[in-house]
């Protein structure tokens, strides 16, 4: 390891950080999740899903369902606008109108005194179908005289884009080398431990509140309200611990939420409403499937031209965030290395399967599977060892990416030499295989919404002289409020046990964008930062004003130069006093730089990038074809690391959803039934599935985080898919193009049998 | 089936309680006995999430029909701490970070709880086995792993 990378990357050894005090809630077992939540007078609610894949509902006769006691109500498309929501295309419906599009979609559903009577009378409920044709693949779809799934998406496309940068088809031409290959990888669902589960609450005073655990809570009662044509300010989300999100809960399932909240403003009483885990998988919202197409020109020594990309992702019957998955997918793995010219072109497609939305990473660790395994086959092909093709081309600090990325701190190099050293590149043992994976990841989205780029937070003292931070940025375990808690902490000089993070209602806490793109420690820390420091400032001037010469806090007091220290409780009731009933308030808002963000895409989105390179080896059984994965690899700038105990949980738990990825999940489907909707046959990784996992930090900081910090969160899965495949290719001495990378593929690639 | 009284020990006390023998246990614990620290995340046997003691044995509650219980011994995660006063186990948890969002520690802990109750010093693939039929998504189970490895060398020392 190069010596400045030495001193820079942190030793292994785990202090024991600053832990929340929720954390002492999870494991007495006393932590409120929403699958707990019970309110006095409480109905639950039950939906009737369509049995086919696709047809038109002739009648629905609910009759039978209103005469069974203790059924409360019965609602169906009648009981809304036939006017289609989305969050990106207007698509969905929260009950169907007329036309089922897949097995699961929502027909009816009913509100009854428990569970029992609820799944009784949605049975109940008779629906009189007229089986459509189906479609089921996204080719068989685009074609002429296929069936169509929305009058206003002909050709069954739901988002397209085509792009050109540079000149690609001149490159290939130049080029010395060109590789191709295609592709293929399957729907992944989030597989949070906890479904999703809410309860809706209606009264005339307070208007609708939603009770569920959301990463966005913000974005997903500004759809609500629209949808049940409510005014904003007449819609809460009031949320419990949260089980597990990875992207699946950011919009969560929000036909759910809008059902319940119609069973609620009907009956006004408070509905409960969950997923099972097989509603998860039939009717979640699981990461899109892709097939990518991909070439690359490059020159003899190594130096990529061009790329071209051709990808079709299966969007299922309706969007959600699908095509924000499908663009982030078509071009985030363009700007891992320098590459001048690039033409792409990517369909959404509809499918009479399960609607999709995202996970973890937006659809960058697939991609990555792809580009990177074409890296390692240029590389096979030039004779050019991996590494040193990764480290020509490989993007760096002070770059403009081909998509117009600002690389503002940028450590790849450094993560990507560290990796191979570590997994032993240069002294590798024989009959095992080794792979490399770099990545990108956007940190801070700031084009989600370009006139709402950033986040506030305040920061109050309050009486008794502790801090509450209040922010609409959420923690479900990753880590966030522990990470602004030491933030807060640290910019008011206070103990972080002095500390305490507001979040979970919308009610109280400022409007946010909430857990995703990696925005909490980047965009939502640095608003926390803010508040903290203008609290700390004001503090100081009260404390001035209140008699005492100050010069800074330290444990819970104002330093005063003579030595003097003031209780800050005492400072917070001076100031309530003279105020009559105020607290001193610190607002902070970061707003990052207006984006040069144009039509076409180009420009900078994020404030700033994280950066990895991951490692593997592997160990294949030639008899049999069995992987055995030794060790993991993971070497990340994320800037400068805020709570060391949390980000190695980030990666050891990123590296394990990046496994299962790799060699056991993905959809599989029968005539549009999903086959696996169960965790025995949708199989995650357990405890005897994963490898050893080393992590490394290279922190060299960056200019824009709060303390020189990057994010961390979705990044840490995305460059396990490449490292696996390229290292099972070194094995097996050649790739296998389709996840999951199973036992029975590698066996019949190197029998050499085709494939089906 | 109609209620029936089953009187069984839970967390150390006996108790008589009326409801469905064929209702699963873990149905009672939460819907009946209000013990919510048992978590529900597939209602098949598939994940932990709501695993407890039966006789110091580790069991999935979404499987075992209430009427089974009848005269034994189950232990659930309310067992483990009083106030706050922590088990070995939950506060080796929270310090080695094996803690992320929450939902399958208390079926991960149970099944902790279990496998030192037997063996008091257990090798790192003993503590994998016994913690292979609680899925875990958030920390991919090194810490939960070094967490019970650091109980049970805690617990050797004193």
């Amino acid at each position: 390891m190069p010596k400045d990378l030495e001193t820079l990357t942190r030793e292994k050894k785990v202090e024991t950080d600053f832990q929340s005090s929720e954390v002492w809630a999870k494991v007495a077992g006393k932590a409120v999740y929403g699958i707990d939540l019970i309110l006095p007078g409480m109905l639950y609610g039950k939906i009737l899903r369509s049995p086919h894949p696709h047809a038109r509902i002739k009648s629905i006769d609910t009759s039978a369902a209103e005469s069974i006691s203790g059924v409360r109500t019965v609602i169906t498309a009648e009981n809304f606008s036939c006017k289609p929501y989305g969050i990106v295309v207007d698509d969905e419906l929260p009950l169907a109108c007329g036309r089922v599009r897949y097995i699961g979609d929502e027909v009816a559903a009913v509100a009854a005194v428990d569970w029992k009577t609820a799944e009784e009378a949605a049975k109940a409920i008779k629906v009189e179908y007229e089986v459509l044709p189906s479609v089921f693949k996204p080719e068989e779809a685009l074609a002429e005289g296929s069936p169509q799934l929305h009058e206003d998406f002909p050709g069954n496309v739901a988002w397209q884009r085509d792009l050109e940068r540079g000149d690609a088809d001149a490159a290939f031409g130049d080029a010395d080398l060109v590789v191709e290959s295609a592709f293929s990888i399957p729907a992944i669902h989030a597989a949070y431990l906890e479904p999703i589960a809410c309860v809706a609450v209606n009264d005339n005073y307070t208007g609708l509140t939603l009770h569920t655990a959301l990463q966005s809570p913000d974005s997903v009662r500004t759809i609500v309200a629209k949808v049940l044509e409510m005014p904003l300010s007449r819609v809460r989300v009031v949320g419990p611990v949260m089980g597990g999100g990875f992207g699946g809960k950011v919009y969560g399932n929000l036909n759910l939420y809008i059902i319940s909240s119609m069973l609620a403003i009907k009956t006004g009483s408070p509905v409960k409403m969950l997923l099972t885990r097989e509603e998860e998988f039939i009717a979640g919202r699981p990461m899109i499937a892709a097939e990518i197409k991909l070439k690359m020109a490059l020159c003899r020594d190594g130096t990529i031209l061009a790329r071209e990309s051709d990808i079709i992702t299966d969007n299922g019957a309706y969007s959600a965030q699908a095509p924000w998955v499908s663009k982030t997918i078509s071009e985030r793995n363009d700007s891992v290395y320098r590459i001048p010219n690039i033409k792409t072109r990517v369909r959404l497609v509809y499918t009479n399967k399960v609607p999709t939305g995202q996970y973890r990473s937006y659809g960058n660790q697939a991609a990555n599977f792809a580009t990177e395994s074409l890296i390692d086959m240029a590389a096979k092909k030039l004779g050019i060892d991996p590494l040193q093709l990764r480290l020509l081309n490989c993007t760096r600090k002070g770059d403009l990416t081909v998509h117009g990325l600002q690389i503002k701190s940028c450590a790849l190099a450094d993560c990507l030499q560290a990796a191979a050293d570590e997994i032993g590149w240069e002294k590798k043992i024989r009959g095992r295989g080794y792979g490399l994976s770099a990545a990108i990841h956007a940190n801070g989205s700031i084009v989600f919404d370009k006139n709402f780029r950033g986040a506030s937070a305040l920061a109050r003292l309050e009486l008794d002289g502790r801090v509450t931070i209040f922010t609409g940025e959420q923690d479900y375990g990753q880590g966030a409020h522990t990470a602004f808690t030491i933030i807060a902490a640290r910019a008011l000089g206070l103990p972080p046990g002095l500390v305490t993070i507001q979040s979970r209602d919308t009610l109280i806490s400022p409007f946010s964008l909430g857990a995703l793109a990696m925005r909490q420690t980047t965009i939502g820390g640095r608003a926390v930062q803010l508040a903290a420091e203008k609290l700390r400032e004001k503090i100081e001037i009260t404390a001035v004003e209140a008699g005492s010469e100050s010069t800074g806090l330290r444990e819970g007091a104002v330093n005063g130069s003579s030595a003097n220290l003031i209780d800050l409780a005492a400072l917070a009731r001076y100031y309530h006093g003279k105020t009559s009933g105020l607290n001193l308030v610190g607002e902070g808002k970061y707003v990052p730089e207006e984006s040069d963000y144009d039509e076409s895409g180009y420009g900078n989105i994020s404030v700033t990038y994280s950066f990895a390179a991951h490692a593997a080896e592997v160990e294949i059984d030639r008899t049999t074809g069995e992987l055995t994965l030794h060790r993991i690899v993971a070497v990340h700038d994320s800037g400068r690391i805020i709570n060391l105990l949390s980000a190695i949980g980030q990666v050891y738990g990123g590296v394990t959803q990046g496994l299962g990825m790799s060699c056991y999940e993905g959809y599989l489907f029968e005539a549009g039934r999903v086959a696996n909707s169960t965790f025995a046959d949708y199989k995650i990784p357990t405890s005897l599935d994963v490898p050893v996992i080393d992590y490394q930090f290279v922190e060299r900081g960056d200019p824009e985080g709060p303390y020189g910090s990057k994010g961390l969160g979705e990044i840490v899965m995305v460059p396990v898919l490449g490292a696996i495949a390229n290292a099972v290719a070194d094995a097996a001495g050649d790739w296998v193009t389709d996840l999951p990378i199973t036992a029975e593929k590698i066996y019949q690639l190197m029998a050499g049998w085709e494939c089906e | 089936m109609d209620n029936q009284e089953v009187v069984f020990t839970l967390n150390e006390e006996l108790v008589r309680v009326y409801a469905d023998p064929a209702e699963s246990l873990l149905t009672v614990l939460r819907d009946k006995l209000g013990l919510f620290g048992t978590k529900v995340g597939c209602g098949r046997g598939e994940c932990g999430a709501c695993t407890v003691l039966l006789d110091d044995q580790p069991v999935n509650s979404c499987l075992i029909p209430f009427g089974k219980v009848e005269g034994r011994r189950i232990e659930t995660i309310e067992n483990l701490s009083r106030g706050e006063e922590y088990h070995p186990i939950q506060k080796a948890f929270v310090e080695k970070g094996a803690v992320q969002c929450g939902f399958c520690s208390p079926g991960m802990i149970m099944s902790a709880h279990a496998l030192l109750k037997t063996n008091p010093q257990p090798s790192l693939q003993e503590i994998k086995t016994a913690i292979s039929g609680n899925l875990c998504r958030c920390t991919g189970y090194k810490q939960i792993e070094e967490a019970i490895a650091s109980a049970a060398e805690k617990k050797s020392r004193r």
